[in-house]
């Protein structure tokens, strides 16, 4: 039985192997390992990428107060992203599965459309929903808009819900069971920190505050981009992004302010990302 | 000697719903391209499944027809010049027809003589042909969404991973998206070599794909029946669940599995949907209800049952614990005391929040209670309250946030356990009643008024806001809603003017969205127009005729059961010989009075009166008018429309002889003016049963069609 570390640790042995960059968690709250530069700015412009790495995701509204076995405010992605996607991705990531211990003949692996979305970053892809004997185990997507705009060529984003493989392969019906190594369980880890967290965002959270911080930021975000400094202000958009699900987790976003704050996540969103391709392609023009 | 062909799209799995539409396009498209080819073949089979799109063709002919044809081109005198060279019209023509000038024949018409194309076409090899038709077949196939993912950019629905093309022996070569046309083809854990295109199904079926949808299907339905048997319960399979777990596999395998049975105390719905729809699992149907079974279908083969089963029953565990732990936690606060969180769910971005919404439904909720009342027709006026206040109470709830579907059904089960009346509680469930054209209406006329009154609001506030359906698109399922209220009214009977409560509901709207006095007329009339356009469809349906749904439609909306019992009237009356001929007199009728009007004519407003006429055949008309109208007046306001029209029928003799013998525009003011009051007596006692004027004659009665999609 694979323990939890051991599961990254195969995923990443594996990744390497095909060529990936193992690079680290980027050191900001985000919602999703897409946040990651590595993906953000990857997914962007011509130049070939592949890269993969453990992703730590918050997403506030999600807590449970650690009661629920299935829900985590907090929990850990695995995220590979390929750029230009390569024609055996399928078949190569089933073979991911058989690095963890899967023989694919023993069980149901099924692919259930679905496309991925994220409009704070006005990206989409289109894609599937990994099923293992009807567990989601992995969202797999071809990149087709950031920004709201055709990115080319296509990157294939796959992003292994980590607690769920543990979870199947350990046989554990609570996450907090899982055995993070041989002594270690995830609840010793994380079940206090769920509990503070959820707390905390659910009721001690200081909305005024995290709305301050949402305008400081923003403006700051726009400050850097007219610098000319896409990577900076990307730090804002990552920021806002996560304040705005503090906000929401909160209950302090309105109906009519939901649609605002997410338009203005994806205004800077898209102001940063033509920024970054404006001088990459300036850069490309004065190697010629 | 005719050959077999194959050809195979591999693809990544493309979704279950893109899978039928998509073969019937490759077999209509294919059929169609092979005709126009003159490429002659026996049978067409197109084969499917997740992975893989694939035609065959049994004793295709190895070339396609030979075809001889002329084609007349310009006058003959045109094809060499002075110079005697070629002129650019006769070297122009032969080139558009694939042959030299010096080819060119001529021919002699009555209209003198022209040039002659004379085309031999002797046929084209089938390999040559299909290389030349197949790479535009495949990339004309349209999905519901599509998708680039390498470098050429070609869009299809997933991926294609690798083609097989094979006429006979020999591969057609293709290169598609990166990927050439080779003799491979991919099972689920091995691959295998097609040496020629009729060994195709065989190897499939070596390699365990079932590629025909109809036999998987088949084996699909025994292997249920055989597994379900075993639980000695039936397999619930509403909504599609067989259909779409035919083309989410190629090689389908059920699998029996089992739940704790303290998850049967979850309500039905949400049971059912945690099952079907979140993870595809058919729900088994004991005799006193759900049973604590379920059958999943694997794509693959049966290795590893006991595995796969006790995946299936961990993850359904996590999920019905999932619902029952909001279950739980939506039951902890009372339906009544989640309204003030309707604040926060949005409606309609220029329209506030649900709570807006729900506080107009239940205010026009009051106001058709109040009308319904006021003609003695029972309603609880309290119940119907209740069930309009509380209806939106369950969009808050967890449970149909995670399931919309299950709106109004959670929130009867909620006021159950509130311990609400089981009238109110029914009102709730059946809110959003009918859900499908032929599905029922709410059971209680308390929730047929709360569920109509929501309808009303609805199209009210789309239309002030400008999302009326167009011809192409109805985002908000309007003609739904339409259709709804309209089926609520005329099966409850509801005596109620429909554009009245337009008007309530436009006027509710108002307070939220501003709209100016002309705005509003203007979007009443569209609304109007709108509602009496599903109605035709409605009435339509039960085939009464256009000209007969028109000449309700005055007064319709005013009283909907009434404009039903009018057009029956009209519909059975029309029989009678004197019918027809009378709609012609009335309609002359209607017309000069339309005309007096136009020219500002005086119309006697205390007449008729008798007295001041002078002719027999008027007096005579006035006499029987004044004979008919009493009993007329008896019937229609018992609502005996048929009785009524056919106590109109009798006034055709006098009407004729009025029209044979009086003119009604006489010299005399007074006296015209006292014709016009008979006539406009007259017009309006029939008006009230039907706008006679509108009614065809014999011969154009049925070729107007009544237009259902405005």
């Amino acid at each position: 039985m694979l323990t939890f570390q051991e599961i990254i640790l195969g995923l990443q042995r594996f990744w390497a192997k095909q060529g990936c960059l193992l690079i680290q968690p980027y050191d900001m709250e985000k919602g999703a390992g897409t946040f990651n530069p590595a993906t953000f700015f990857g997914a962007l412009g011509p130049k070939p990428t592949a890269v993969a790495y453990v992703e730590p995701s918050r997403r506030p509204g999600d807590g449970r107060y650690g009661d629920n076995p299935n829900r985590l405010g907090k929990y850990y992605q695995f995220q590979v992203l390929i750029k230009p996607a390569p024609a055996g991705i399928v078949p190569l990531y089933v073979r991911s599965l058989k690095a963890l211990g899967l023989d694919p003949k023993k069980h149901d692996l099924r692919w259930m459309e679905d496309d991925w979305e994220s409009p704070t970053l006005g990206a989409s892809g289109v894609g599937w929903e990994v099923w293992l004997d009807g567990m989601e185990i992995t969202q797999f997507t071809y990149f087709q808009q950031m920004g709201s705009l055709p990115v080319f060529p296509v990157s294939v984003e796959i992003t292994y819900g980590l607690e769920r493989i543990a979870m199947y392969l350990q046989k554990k019906s609570s996450v907090y069971d899982l055995a993070y190594d041989d002594k270690t369980t995830y609840g010793d880890l994380f079940h206090e920190a769920e509990r503070q967290f959820s707390t905390y965002h659910f009721e001690a959270a200081d909305a005024a505050m995290l709305s301050r911080h949402f305008e400081d930021c923003e403006k700051e975000g726009e400050r850097l981009a007219a610098l000319k400094l896409p990577l900076p202000a990307y730090d804002c958009v990552v920021r806002v992004s996560h304040l705005f699900n503090a906000l929401e987790a909160r209950g302090a976003v309105s109906v009519t302010e939901r649609a605002q704050y997410i338009a203005r996540v994806r205004g800077l969103a898209k102001k940063v990302m033509n920024l970054y391709l404006e001088l990459e392609a300036a850069k490309e023009a004065a190697h010629v | 000697m005719s050959k077999d062909f194959i050809l195979e799209i591999g693809t990544e799995p493309l979704p279950a719903r893109f899978l039928a539409p998509v073969l019937e396009q490759l077999s209509a498209k294919m059929r169609a391209v092979l005709r126009e080819n003159r490429l002659a073949y026996e049978k067409a089979q197109v084969l499917g499944t997740p992975r893989r799109l694939a035609v065959i063709l049994t004793g295709v002919a190895d070339r396609s027809a030979a075809l001889s044809r002329e084609v007349q081109g310009p006058p003959a005198r045109l094809l060499k010049d002075e110079s005697g060279g070629f002129t650019p019209q006769a070297e122009g023509f032969a080139r558009k027809q694939g042959i030299k000038p010096e080819d060119l024949a001529t021919v002699s018409t009555p209209k003198g003589e022209f040039l002659l194309a004379r085309i031999h076409d002797p046929g084209e090899a089938a390999s040559k042909i299909f290389a030349r038709i197949l790479p535009e077949l495949i990339t004309s196939l349209e999905f519901a969404k599509s998708l680039e993912w390498e470098p050429t950019r070609l869009r299809f629905g997933r991926p294609i991973r690798s083609l097989v093309a094979l006429y006979g022996k020999s591969v057609i070569p293709l290169k598609l998206a990166g990927v050439r046309s080779g003799r491979t083809i991919f099972g689920p854990q091995r691959s295998a070599l097609i040496k020629e295109a009729g060994e195709y199904a065989g190897k499939l079926k070596n390699l365990l794909v079932l590629a025909d949808p109809e036999e998987r299907r088949q084996v699909l339905t025994r292997l249920l029946e055989t597994a379900v048997k075993q639980t000695g319960g039936k397999l619930d399979q509403e909504g599609g669940l067989l259909e779409e777990t035919v083309f989410m596999t190629e090689h389908p395998v059920p699998v029996v599995g089992h739940f704790r049975l303290e998850f049967l105390a979850l309500p039905a719905p949400l049971l059912k949907m945690v099952l079907k729809k979140q993870l595809k699992f058919f729900p088994l149907l004991g005799p006193g209800g759900l049973l604590p079974s379920f059958v999943g279908v694997r794509d693959g083969v049966s290795e590893g049952q006991a595995q796969v089963r006790e995946g299936y029953e961990r993850v359904l565990t996590a999920r019905l614990s999932d619902a029952a732990f909001f279950l739980e936690r939506d039951r902890k606060t009372s339906l009544q005391s989640k309204l003030p969180l309707l604040k926060r769910v949005t409606y309609q971005n220029k329209l506030g929040s649900m709570a807006d919404k729900a506080g107009r439904v239940e205010a026009l909720t009051g106001r058709i209670v109040g009308r319904l009342t006021a003609a003695d027709f029972p309603v609880n006026e309290d119940s119907a309250g209740r069930i309009a206040a509380l209806a939106y109470a369950d969009l808050v709830c967890e449970t149909v946030k995670e399931f919309p579907e299950l709106q109004g059904l959670m929130a009867g089960w909620y006021a159950r356990q509130d311990g609400l009346d089981e009238r109110i509680a029914l009102g709730l469930e059946e809110f959003y009643f009918p859900v499908g054209p032929r599905s029922p209406i709410p059971t209680t006329i308390e929730g047929a008024v709360a569920s109509l009154a929501a309808k009303i609001d609805s199209l009210a506030a789309h239309f002030a806001v400008g999302n009326a359906p167009t011809s192409s698109a109805d985002p908000f399922a309007l003609r739904r809603q339409a259709l709804g209220a309209l089926r609520i009214v005329l099966e409850k009977q509801l005596p109620l003017d429909m554009e009245e409560m337009l008007s309530a509901a436009l006027a509710g709207v108002r307070e939220s969205l501003p709209l100016s006095p002309e705005d509003e007329k203007r979007i009443l009339a569209d609304l109007s127009d709108f509602l009496w356009g599903r109605a035709e469809g409605l009435f339509a349906e039960k085939d009464f005729s256009a000209d007969e749904i028109r000449s309700v439609r005055e007064g319709g909306l005013r009283h909907l059961p009434n404009a039903f019992r009018r057009l029956s009237a009209i519909h059975s009356v029309r029989r009678d010989p004197d019918f027809e001929p009378l709609a012609a007199v009335f309609k002359r009728a209607a017309n000069i009075l339309k005309q007096a009007v136009a020219k500002k004519e005086v119309i006697a407003q205390d007449g008729p009166q008798r007295s001041v006429l002078t002719e027999p055949a008027e007096i005579e008309l006035f006499d029987c008018l004044e004979h008919v109208s009493g009993s007329v007046e008896q019937h229609l306001a018992e609502a005996r429309f048929e009785e009524g029209l056919k106590e109109v029928v009798t006034l055709k003799p006098k009407l004729d002889a009025f029209f044979d013998k009086v003119m009604v525009m006489a010299e005399d003011r007074n006296l015209r003016a006292q014709r016009l009051a008979l006539l406009s007596r007259l017009v309006r006692l029939i008006t009230r049963i039907a706008d006679l004027s509108e009614i065809q004659g014999p011969e154009k009665s049925s070729a107007q069609p009544v237009i259902v999609n405005r």
